[in-house]
């Protein structure tokens, strides 16, 4: 099994990384996808909080997801409350929350939960690409 | 304290249906112990008259027959017409005292007063709920916006026709949904420069009133059912329905933390256009179900409620001749029955 630089792969081409994109609006992950898989990410992806822990415990996920990038305001269980369990579960897999509530206290208070970014919709591609790029590193610097 | 019989017996007759007549029959319809016997205006289409039948209160073009009826103990001329007096000493009962002249007019001032409050209080109400929804707001709009700019991004330098079409289409579908969220806002944040009174469809108030909620929380976990029976549209101002509406659907809402069923029904009961909300939240505590309608009382968090809210709603529809009946039991959710006489339906 070959040993990539962010979290363990063993897919035959390798990617810049995997991002689990987390949000309910369908128009949102569209974006997301095209935007990661463009620049060379692998994406997966979860309509709400509840999915997105379903999935990241499904088979290989926990050791190939690098990147969680996440909603806040979803049915289920919300994003807070889904990034409490993705920090306290997998401690290693890199957050950044993407939403449209521009909400200086909540952002304050994801950021020492140890969130990578807390992007505010609309977001450039480029922002989106420099945050997700900034949380892969962290996440290989985990790795090590 | 309880008014006295005499004080409950104070029986009115109203000359002039203008805005003089309008603010007093509806300050004198939410006053406990007095009834207004009737309305009189040479105007038939004077707003007044129209107010008057949502209470019941007979209207008619003819001062001289109203003013002799014998029950009144007061007659209030606001006509401001100089041949009124005369017509009045001549026919009226000799049991009757007139309220007219200088009088009528300081009162008519008085009531002027205290209605422009009421309508700064009611739209200062309007937009401490959309301050309150500001997050929810940039939230509905961040996400279409997010989409244009990621599509329109995405369409920059795309050479295969079908993409572009594709996001073409998208941008189109998501300026749409904004366009649709300023829509709702504007209508409900308009103050009473609207036309006073047109024919309004309930349903689609309690509709709109579901996409304001959708500011105030998330709707996805509310399963919302709609039981609508036929009713005729009802002659009202739509800002003011639309407040009501608003105001009951978003504490509905909240009430159930944004969780469990709302459900919306209109009907025909009787003489009635009837309109019930009822919501699966905790339910109103005995000793609170007294109280929502005063001025000021709420048990959201500091920050999240003026306390206006039901205060507003019901001195709206009682201004229509309508009711609004709460019935509630911890644990078993809450409904709010509303009723207008059908007079004020077209």
């Amino acid at each position: 099994m070959a040993l990539w630089p962010f979290g363990v792969h063993d897919r035959e081409t390798p990617s810049l990384g995997v991002v689990l994109v987390v949000d309910d609006e369908e128009s949102i992950r569209k974006i997301s996808r095209l935007t990661l898989t463009k620049a060379g990410y692998e994406v997966i992806e979860a309509e709400n909080g509840e999915k997105a822990i379903e999935v990241l415990n499904t088979g290989e996920n926990p050791l190939t997801v690098d990147v969680i990038l996440c909603d806040i305001r979803m049915p289920k269980i919300n994003g807070v409350e889904a990034i409490h369990y993705f920090r306290t579960q997998y401690p290693s897999v890199q957050i950044i929350v993407q939403t449209g509530f521009p909400d200086l206290n909540l952002a304050t208070s994801l950021m020492k939960q140890g969130i990578v970014d807390y992007l505010v919709k609309p977001v450039e591609k480029e922002k989106l690409l420099a945050a997700v790029s900034k949380a892969a590193e962290q996440r290989t610097i985990c790795n090590t | 304290m309880k008014p006295t019989a005499a004080e409950q017996s104070l029986i009115v007759v109203i000359l002039g249906a203008g805005k003089g007549g309008s603010a007093l029959i509806e300050l004198l319809t939410r006053c406990a112990g007095i009834r207004v016997l009737g309305v009189a205006d040479s105007n038939p289409d004077a707003p007044g008259l129209q107010l008057a039948r949502y209470h019941y209160i007979p209207t008619t073009s003819d001062a001289a027959w109203l003013v002799a009826r014998d029950e009144a103990n007061l007659i209030i001329d606001v006509t401001g017409d100089p041949a009124i007096p005369a017509l009045i000493a001549r026919h009226k009962s000799p049991k009757s005292e007139v309220l007219g002249g200088t009088a009528a007019r300081l009162i008519w001032s008085l009531i002027q007063e205290e209605h422009e409050m009421y309508e700064h209080l009611a739209h200062a109400e309007k937009l401490s709920t959309l301050g309150i929804f500001t997050a929810g707001i940039a939230h509905e709009f961040n996400n279409p916006l997010h989409g244009i700019m990621g599509f329109a991004q995405h369409l920059q330098g795309e050479a295969d026709p079908a993409l572009v079409n594709e996001y073409s289409r998208e941008i189109v579908a998501l300026t749409r949904r904004l366009s649709e969220m300023t829509k709702g806002l504007n209508l409900y944040a308009q103050t009473g420069q609207m036309p006073e009174m047109t024919d309004v469809q309930i349903p689609q108030v309690l509709d709109e009133a579901i996409k304001m909620a959708a500011f105030s929380t998330m709707l996805d976990e509310v399963t919302i059912v709609r039981n609508y029976a036929p009713v005729p549209d009802m002659q009202a101002n739509p800002s003011e329905l639309h407040q009501v509406f608003v105001n009951l659907v978003i504490n509905a809402v909240q009430a159930m933390n944004a969780r469990g069923h709302l459900t919306l029904s209109t009907g025909v009961e009787g003489g009635y256009l009837a309109v019930t909300i009822q919501d699966t939240g905790p339910g109103i505590a005995p000793q609170d179900l007294a109280r929502v309608f005063a001025p000021f009382f709420t048990t959201k968090e500091r920050g999240s409620g003026t306390g206006l809210g039901l205060y507003i709603v019901r001195t709206i529809i009682t201004k229509y001749g309508g009711t609004i009946e709460p019935v509630s039991q911890p644990g078993n959710g809450t409904i709010f029955h509303i009723q207008f006489p059908l007079a004020s339906a077209a």
